[in-house]
C-alpha cells in the first residue's frame, strides 16, 4: 500500500516535473542555449500567481498574470542576454554564465519583495481524501496530471500538425536546414521561449499550493529539469517527458528504501551513469560527440 | 610581469577603500556583537531576537548603566555556520567585540571555537542542541537546551495521554540528530517506543512521501524537530495528506508564524517556564515595556536575548566599577564570580557548564493561543 | 582592521589557488567542471582527518589530501573522457550533487551538516601556525608554488598537447597524442592541487561543514576564472580578488539595511555575471574578443 501511495505521490512530483523539463527541452534543444535562468521563470510565475492570489484577484486573473510574467522574463532575457552573446559567436558556457547571474538576480529580487521563508498558496484542494483504505490522494494530484496529459497533447499536435512546430523540429535537428528554407531562426528562437515558459506555468502554480515556494526553489526545478532532458535525450520531447516522469517516480519510491535526504542523490546518479553508459540519452538520436 | 603591477595596483587601492570606510569607535562605547539569521528562510527568527536585545539596550542606556552609550553589531549568519564564521572574524577582528549573541545550534558550534581562541564571549539564547553545553568557557547559554525539552515532555505524554509509539521527523543536523538520540532513551525509560526515525535533508519541502510513510507506521503520535519555514510546511503536510494522530514539537516552533497556520490547532509543544506575571522590578518592565513597544505578548527567545544583553550590562558595569578593562575574559572572570544574577523571570544561577536552568512547560495550542497543561521543574 | 584586511587577502589567496587550478583544465584542456568544489572538499576532510585523528603537520596533511583529491577525481575524468560540451557540464553537475550528499551523510568523516569543530592548526615542523599574519605566508607561498608549477606545465610539451585537444581532439589524436592520458592527467593534477587549498581553508578557519563545498561554490569559482579571464595566467588571481573584495565593501556601506545587504551582494553578483559576459565574454584581463578561449 505504502509503495502504491508512493507512486501516486511520484506520478503527480513528476508530471510537474515533466512540464518544466520539457520546457528547457524545447528551448535548449531548437536553439542550444542553456538557459540555466529556467528555474527563475518558474519563481516569477509562482510568485506572481501567489501574489494575485492573495491580493483577492481570483483564479483567472492569476493564471494571465502568472503567463504573462513566465513569457515576457523568457523572450526579455533572450532578446536582450542571449542574443548579444550569440552575436559574438559565444559558446554555450557563456550563455550558462550570463544565464546563471540572471538567475541569482531573479532569486534575490524575489526574496526582497516577498520575503526569503516559504510562501503557500492556499486551497483546499491540496487536502487529500481517502480513496481507499489506506490510500490518500489529493484533488490537486490529479489535477497536475491531467493538467500535464493536456498541455503534452496540444504540444504533441502542435509539434506535428502546425507551420511552427515543424520548424522547432527542423530548428533542433540542423540548424542551416531552417535557414536554406528561408525561415527566421531569431523568430524561431523567441517562438521555442515563448512556448517553452508557458509550459513552466502550471507546474509552478501546482507547486505553490503543494509544497509551497520560496525563492531559492529555482535551482532545483532546473537542475531536474536539465536532468530530464539529459536522460530523455537532447532534442526529444517525449523523451524528456518520459525522464521527467521517471525521475519523479524514483524520487518517491526511493523513500522504500532510503531515508529522504538521499532522494536528490538519487536522480543525479541515474543522470551520471547515463551521460556515462549512454550519453544519447533514452530516446535521443544523435550522439553526444 | 607586467600584470602582475596592474594586480598589485588594484589590491592596494581596494586595500585603502576598505581602510578609509569603517567609522572608528570611541573608547568608551560599549558595543557587543550580534549573529542572528537576517536573511535566507530562518530570517523570521532574527526578528524575533533582536525585539529582545534591542529593548535591552534601550533599558541600559536609558538607566546609564554604563560609562558610555551600548550598541550592538548586528551581523547575518543566515542561521548557518559558513556565513557565521564570517561574520564571527569580522565582529571580533574588526568591530573588536569582547562578547556576541549567537543563534541556532550550528551556528554557535562553528563560531565557538573562535570565541575560544579570542577569548570572546558567546552567548546563545535560541539554539537548544544538547551539544551547546559542551563547548568550552566562553561559551554560554540563556536557555535550557532541548534534552530537558524532550524529558519533560515525553513522560508527561506517556502517563497522561497514553501515547506509546511515536514516529520522529528529524532534521538531519546536529540538533535534529541530538534529538533523535535524546527520544530514544527517554522513550525508553518512560516505557513508550520509538517506533521508526525519519530524517529530512535541510532544504527539504516536499514532504507528502514522508507522510505516507508516517500512515504506514501508524503510530499514537508524532514529534517534529525541525526549524522555522521547513518545520511548518512538515506540519501542514502531514495534515494534508491525512495524517491525523497527535503532533509533538519543541519550543522552536511557536513562532508568530506558526501559531497563525490553521493546521497547528491542537499540537503540543514544549518551552522555557517563564512567569511573565512575577511581581519582581525586572519582569514588570521587561513585560510592560515590551508590550509598549511590539504592541504584541513576549516570548521565550525575547526573554532570552533581553537577558543575554542585560547580562552583558551587569557585567560589564562591576568591572568598570573596579576599574577593570571590559574584555572576554574578564567578563568570564565576573561571572563565575558573581554567584547569581537578577534577570527577566526571577533570579537565576549558572550551572557549572555555563547553562542556565529554567522550568519548563508542556503546552497545547488552541485556537491560535498557548495553553499551560503542565510544569515541569528540574529543581536547581 | 589590520587583521580584518588578512583575513580577506588569505581567503583571496586560497580562492585565486581554486581559480588557478580550475583555469587549467578549463582555460587550457577545455573541460568545463561545475564539480571543482568537490575536490576542494575532499582535501579539506581528507586533511582535516588526517589532523585531528593522526597528525597535524602539513608532510602528513598535504600529501594525503593531495592524493585523495588526485584518486578521486577519476570519477569526473570518466565522463570528460567520454562526453565534450554541455554533457561534461551536466556530468559534472550531477557528481557534485551527488557529493553534496556524501558530505552531508558521511558523518564520521564530514560531520554532516554539523560540519567539523575544532581542527588543529597548520603544523609545519613543529610551528604551531594559525594567526593570521603568518597564516599568510603560507597560502601566498602555495600559491606561488602552484602557479610556478602550472606555468612550468602549460608551458612544456604537454601544455601543447592540452591546446591540440582543446582546439581539435579528433586532430590531436590524428597527431599521434594520447588523448584519454592526457586529459586524465590533466585533470588528477588540478584536482590533487585543489585540495592543497582545501587543507589551507579547513586549518586556517579551524570549522568546516558541507556548506563551503557545495554547487554555489563551484560556481563561484567558475565565475571568478571567467570573469578574470579564461585560459590566463592572471585572470583567476584578478576574479578571485575581485568577488571577494566587492562583497566586504558593500558590507560596510552603513545606508544600507543590514536585513537587505546579502540579497544586493547576491543581486550585483548576479548581474556582474551576466553583463560581463554580454560585453566582455573574455574577462577582465582576457582579449576582448575570445578567439579561442571558448570556442569548443
Amino acid at each position: 500500500m505504502l509503495a502504491l501511495q508512493l507512486t501516486i505521490t511520484g506520478l503527480q512530483t513528476g508530471a510537474l516535473y515533466a512540464l518544466t523539463a520539457v520546457g528547457f527541452s524545447l528551448i535548449f534543444g531548437s536553439t542550444r542555449i542553456f538557459h540555466f535562468a529556467h528555474g527563475a521563470t518558474f519563481i516569477i510565475a509562482a510568485y506572481l500567481f501567489y501574489y494575485m492570489n492573495v491580493s483577492g484577484y481570483g483564479l483567472i486573473a492569476g493564471i494571465a498574470a502568472a503567463t504573462a510574467g513566465a513569457i515576457a522574463f523568457g523572450l526579455l532575457l533572450n532578446r536582450f542576454v542571449y542574443v548579444p552573446i550569440q552575436r559574438d559567436e559565444g559558446s554555450f558556457f557563456t550563455v550558462f554564465v550570463a544565464s546563471f547571474g540572471i538567475g541569482i538576480v531573479v532569486q534575490n529580487v524575489v526574496g526582497m519583495i516577498f520575503g526569503r521563508g516559504y510562501v503557500t498558496v492556499s486551497t483546499p484542494l491540496s487536502f487529500s481524501v481517502e480513496i481507499m483504505e489506506g490510500l490518500y490522494v489529493a484533488p490537486i494530484a490529479w489535477i497536475s496530471m491531467l493538467c500535464a496529459a493536456v498541455f503534452f497533447g496540444i504540444l504533441w499536435g502542435f509539434l506535428k500538425y502546425s507551420q511552427m512546430g515543424k520548424a522547432l523540429r527542423a530548428l533542433a535537428d540542423n540548424p542551416e536546414l531552417v535557414r536554406v528554407f528561408g525561415l527566421n531562426p531569431r523568430f524561431i528562437a523567441a517562438s521555442a521561449f515563448t512556448i517553452g515558459s508557458i509550459l513552466v506555468v502550471p507546474a509552478a502554480i501546482i507547486s505553490g499550493a503543494t509544497s509551497g515556494l520560496n525563492p531559492a526553489m529555482g535551482h532545483h526545478v532546473m537542475l531536474i529539469s536539465l536532468a530530464a532532458t539529459i536522460v530523455g535525450g537532447i532534442g526529444s520531447v517525449p523523451g524528456t517527458l518520459l525522464a521527467g516522469l521517471a525521475l519523479g517516480l524514483a524520487e518517491s519510491l526511493a523513500l522504500l528504501y532510503v531515508d529522504s535526504q538521499w532522494t536528490e542523490a538519487v536522480t543525479f546518479a541515474i543522470l551520471f551513469l547515463f551521460i556515462i553508459i549512454r550519453p544519447s540519452g533514452l530516446l535521443g538520436r544523435s550522439a553526444a560527440h | 610581469m607586467q600584470k602582475m603591477k596592474n594586480l598589485f595596483a588594484a589590491f592596494s587601492v581596494l586595500a585603502c577603500l576598505g581602510l578609509l570606510v569603517p567609522g572608528a569607535a570611541s573608547a568608551k562605547d560599549h558595543t557587543i556583537g550580534a549573529l542572528f539569521p537576517l536573511s535566507g528562510p530562518n530570517a523570521t527568527y532574527g526578528d524575533v531576537f533582536m525585539s529582545g536585545s534591542d529593548l535591552a539596550v534601550e533599558h541600559i542606556n536609558a538607566d546609564k548603566m554604563l560609562s558610555g552609550p551600548m550598541s550592538i553589531a548586528y551581523e547575518d549568519s543566515q542561521g548557518l555556520p559558513q556565513p557565521a564564521v564570517v561574520g564571527m572574524t569580522k565582529l571580533v577582528n574588526v568591530t573588536n567585540v569582547p562578547y556576541v549573541l549567537s543563534a541556532f545550534t550550528g551556528v554557535s558550534k562553528a563560531i565557538s571555537t573562535l570565541g575560544t581562541r579570542n577569548e570572546v564571549v558567546a552567548v546563545n539564547g535560541g539554539g537548544v542542541g544538547p551539544d551547546l553545553a559542551a563547548l568550552g568557557e566562553y561559551f554560554w547559554n540563556v536557555i535550557p537546551l532541548v534534552n530537558l525539552e524532550v524529558r519533560a515532555v515525553m513522560p508527561y505524554l506517556v502517563k497522561e495521554k497514553d501515547i506509546k509509539r511515536v514516529v520522529l521527523i528529524y532534521i538531519d543536523d546536529p540538533f535534529g540528530n541530538s534529538i533523535l538520540d535524546e527520544l530514544k532513551t527517554t522513550l525508553n525509560d518512560a516505557g513508550g517506543e520509538l517506533a521508526e526515525a525519519m530524517s529530512v535533508p535541510t532544504t527539504a519541502q516536499q514532504f507528502s512521501g514522508i507522510a505516507a510513510k508516517v500512515r504506514a507506521a501508524n503510530p499514537d503520535a508524532v514529534y517534529i524537530a525541525s526549524y522555522g519555514a521547513q518545520q511548518i510546511q512538515i506540519v501542514k503536510q502531514l495534515r494534508d495528506n491525512g495524517v491525523d494522530q497527535q503532533l509533538i514539537t519543541y519550543s522552536g516552533y511557536l513562532v508568530p508564524d506558526a501559531l497563525a497556520l490553521p493546521e497547528t490547532e491542537g499540537i503540543i509543544a514544549t518551552g522555557q517556564g517563564v512567569n511573565y506575571e512575577s511581581e519582581d522590578p525586572i519582569t514588570k518592565r521587561f513585560v510592560t515595556d515590551y508590550k509598549a513597544k511590539y504592541n504584541r505578548d513576549p516570548t521565550a527567545y525575547n526573554v532570552n536575548y533581553y537577558n543575554a544583553t542585560l547580562l552583558y550590562a551587569i557585567l560589564a558595569q562591576a568591572l568598570e566599577a573596579e576599574g577593570k578593562e571590559v574584555t572576554g575574559a574578564n567578563l568570564l572572570a565576573k561571572r563565575q564570580e558573581m554567584e547569581s544574577f537578577n534577570l527577566v523571570g526571577g533570579t537565576v544561577s549558572f550551572q557549572s557548564n555555563g547553562t542556565l536552568l529554567f522550568p519548563i512547560q508542556v503546552k497545547v495550542v488552541k485556537n491560535g493561543q498557548l495553553e499551560v497543561l503542565d510544569t515541569i521543574d528540574f529543581g536547581k | 582592521m589590520e587583521a580584518y584586511l588578512l583575513n580577506l587577502f588569505i581567503l583571496i589567496s586560497i580562492y585565486s589557488i581554486l581559480g588557478v587550478t580550475l583555469n587549467f583544465i578549463m582555460g587550457y584542456a577545455g573541460i568545463y567542471s561545475l564539480a571543482h568544489a568537490v575536490f576542494f572538499g575532499v582535501g579539506a576532510y581528507a586533511g582535516s582527518f588526517m589532523a585531528m585523528h593522526f597528525n597535524a603537520s602539513i608532510f602528513v596533511t598535504l600529501p594525503v589530501a593531495m592524493v585523495a583529491g588526485g584518486l578521486l577525481s577519476l570519477i569526473l575524468a570518466l565522463p570528460a573522457l567520454r562526453v565534450r560540451g554541455e554533457y561534461f557540464v551536466a556530468a559534472s553537475l550531477g557528481l557534485q550533487v551527488l557529493a553534496v550528499t556524501i558530505f552531508s551523510e558521511w558523518k564520521g568523516v564530514t560531520g554532516g551538516i554539523g560540519g567539523l569543530i575544532g581542527i588543529p592548526p597548520l603544523d609545519i615542523a613543529g610551528f604551531e601556525i594559525f594567526k593570521p599574519s603568518q597564516f599568510i605566508f603560507v597560502t601566498v607561498v602555495a600559491l606561488v608554488i602552484i602557479l610556478f608549477i602550472i606555468n612550468r606545465l602549460v608551458h612544456s610539451s604537454f601544455g601543447r598537447s592540452l591546446r591540440a585537444i582543446r582546439d581539435s581532439e579528433s586532430a590531436a589524436a590524428a597527431f599521434g597524442k594520447n588523448v584519454p592520458l592526457i586529459k586524465t592527467i590533466s585533470v588528477v593534477i588540478s584536482s590533487a592541487l585543489t585540495a592543497v587549498a582545501g587543507v589551507l581553508y579547513a586549518s586556517y578557519l579551524s570549522f568546516i561543514n558541507v556548506e563551503s563545498f557545495m554547487l554555489d561554490t563551484s560556481v563561484l569559482i567558475m565565475a571568478m576564472v571567467i570573469i578574470g579571464g579564461t585560459g590566463t595566467q592572471a585572470g583567476p588571481i584578478v576574479g578571485a580578488a575581485l568577488l571577494l573584495i566587492l562583497p566586504s565593501l558593500i558590507s560596510y556601506l552603513d545606508f544600507l539595511p543590514q536585513t537587505e545587504i546579502g540579497s544586493i551582494q547576491q543581486i550585483i553578483y548576479g548581474l556582474g555575471m551576466a553583463l560581463l559576459m554580454i560585453y566582455r565574454p573574455g574577462g577582465i584581463v582576457g582579449r576582448k574578443k575570445h578567439s579561442e578561449t571558448g570556442k569548443e
